[in-house]
């Protein structure tokens, strides 16, 4: 099973959705330290669906959440090394994952459905849409819910990455004060 | 300075806070939850109601004897993840080091006004994604530099009419139109043995991945309503992406991708 060139095409398959990721990510401006991250994220989760899928029975969706589930636990980890919220870099990860062409080809079904007169073509039309239009859905649901799954776990360091209380009490300390701790907000 | 200048004040900052978080494309409940968390710095309760145009926020202090209420509009801004992670960076400074609210007011001015990337690098950044893309989708190395040109230009009409402020829906129309028309010419010329992934992926720079996941994330947060109307304008660009492919689909007699 695990022959060369299996193992070629995943590392491929790794590389060209790091480029994607790097690509779709700074449309939306990220930090520049995030950029490289979400691309060894996307690489990591998009190379594993690419394994899960061509080894395995899995179908789309299991696949996806499994990967995004992955992605979510390594950037629960990144996310406490250099003080971002987790989504700045598991978000543009998740994009070349995203079902953009199920979404499309959906719309265009059904345009082609309002076309057609004849009745074999529409129910074939109408296996074509529903086919899509369901895999969108739950592509796009498996991503969020398995990338989201570890923050629930680990809820009280997901939501703190951003606070840096290292600094903060370093600095009091030198200034005289007592240290704040890490104390739960009520969540309101 | 009297209680109630003083909520009114604050309140003031953090309907620019709230807005500005939410046009940049934060999650609902993180933008409620860094809201409530400098207000609390405050000694102040913050609460609010979210909708894909409006915010309602009311700002109260502990006995709910003094409130400010105040409806705020979200002013359409593009994406911004560096805004988004350094204003959350910055309620935990203010509610770490209880800074003052010029303070507070001067570092949120400092955040917003920092500049974008380079356009110009965006748009190869982008180009080069969509080329690998195309990759992903199996394509070979001719569909891969067609896909690559086609979305240079692509971008660059939406990179351009967005400048102009023209309306975003028309924008999507126009820009997946041009694309796809690029994308055509290998299932025209019959160029590479994958011409209709050249064509099929030629638009997929044009999903609006950001909001998908975040109308997701909202849904299953319990923000049902911002959630639905982030998925709906969502799915509104998908719509206008497919208009613009399927002109191109007709104009070159394709009845199949």
């Amino acid at each position: 099973m695990m022959t060369t060139d299996f193992i070629l095409a995943i590392i491929f398959d790794c590389f060209f959705a790091a480029v994607a990721s790097i690509g779709f990510a700074v449309i939306s401006n990220p930090p520049r330290k995030a950029i490289l991250v979400s691309a060894f994220l996307a690489a990591v989760g998009h190379g594993f669906r690419y394994f899960l899928l061509q080894s395995t029975s899995l179908d789309i969706s299991s696949a996806s959440f499994i990967a995004a589930f992955i992605i979510g636990l390594l950037s629960i980890l990144f996310a406490k090394k250099i003080h971002c919220p987790a989504e700045v870099f598991s978000f543009p990860s998740l994009l070349p994952m995203i079902p953009g062409m199920y979404a499309y080809k959906t719309v265009l079904a059904s345009v082609k459905f309002i076309q057609s007169d004849d009745y074999p073509t529409s129910v074939n039309i109408i296996v074509d849409i529903f086919r899509n239009g369901t895999t969108t859905v739950f592509v796009l649901f498996a991503l969020v819910v398995g990338v989201s799954v570890p923050m629930f776990i680990f809820h009280s360091q997901t939501f703190s990455v951003t606070r840096i209380l290292k600094f903060v009490n370093k600095e009091r300390r030198t200034l005289g004060k007592p240290s704040v701790e890490i104390e739960q907000i009520e969540e309101r | 300075m009297d209680i109630h200048s003083e909520l009114k004040e604050l309140s003031h900052f953090l309907s620019d806070y709230s807005t500005c978080l939410m046009a940049v494309g934060t999650h609902t409940s993180r933008v409620v939850r860094n809201t409530s968390r400098i207000a609390q710095s405050f000694g102040f309760f913050a609460d609010m109601t979210i909708f894909q145009k409006t915010i309602i926020m009311t700002l109260r202090d502990k006995d709910n004897l003094h409130s400010y209420s105040s409806v705020n509009k979200i002013k359409p801004m593009a994406l911004n993840f560096e805004i988004n992670s350094r204003l959350s960076s910055l309620s935990w400074e203010a509610y770490d080091e209880r800074l003052s609210l010029a303070q507070i007011k001067s570092r949120y001015q400092e955040i917003v006004s920092k500049p974008r990337m380079n356009k110009w690098i965006v748009l190869l950044l982008v180009a080069f994604a969509n080329a690998s893309f195309c990759r992903l989708f199996l394509g070979d190395w001719q569909a891969m530099s067609i896909v690559f040109i086609a979305t240079l230009v692509g971008f660059f009409v939406r990179q351009k009419m967005m400048e102009k402020h023209i309306n975003h829906l028309f924008v999507f129309v126009s820009a997946s139109f041009v694309a796809s028309m690029i994308g055509s010419i290998a299932t025209l010329y019959n160029i590479g043995n994958t011409p209709q992934i050249a064509l099929g992926t030629s638009v997929l720079f044009l999903i609006p991945g950001v909001p998908l996941i975040n109308g997701v994330l909202d849904i299953i947060e319990g923000h049902a309503l911002a959630g639905v109307s982030r998925l709906i304008n969502a799915a509104l660009l998908i719509i206008c992406l497919a208009i613009g492919l399927s002109l191109t689909l007709l104009l070159i007699g394709v009845d199949a991708l």
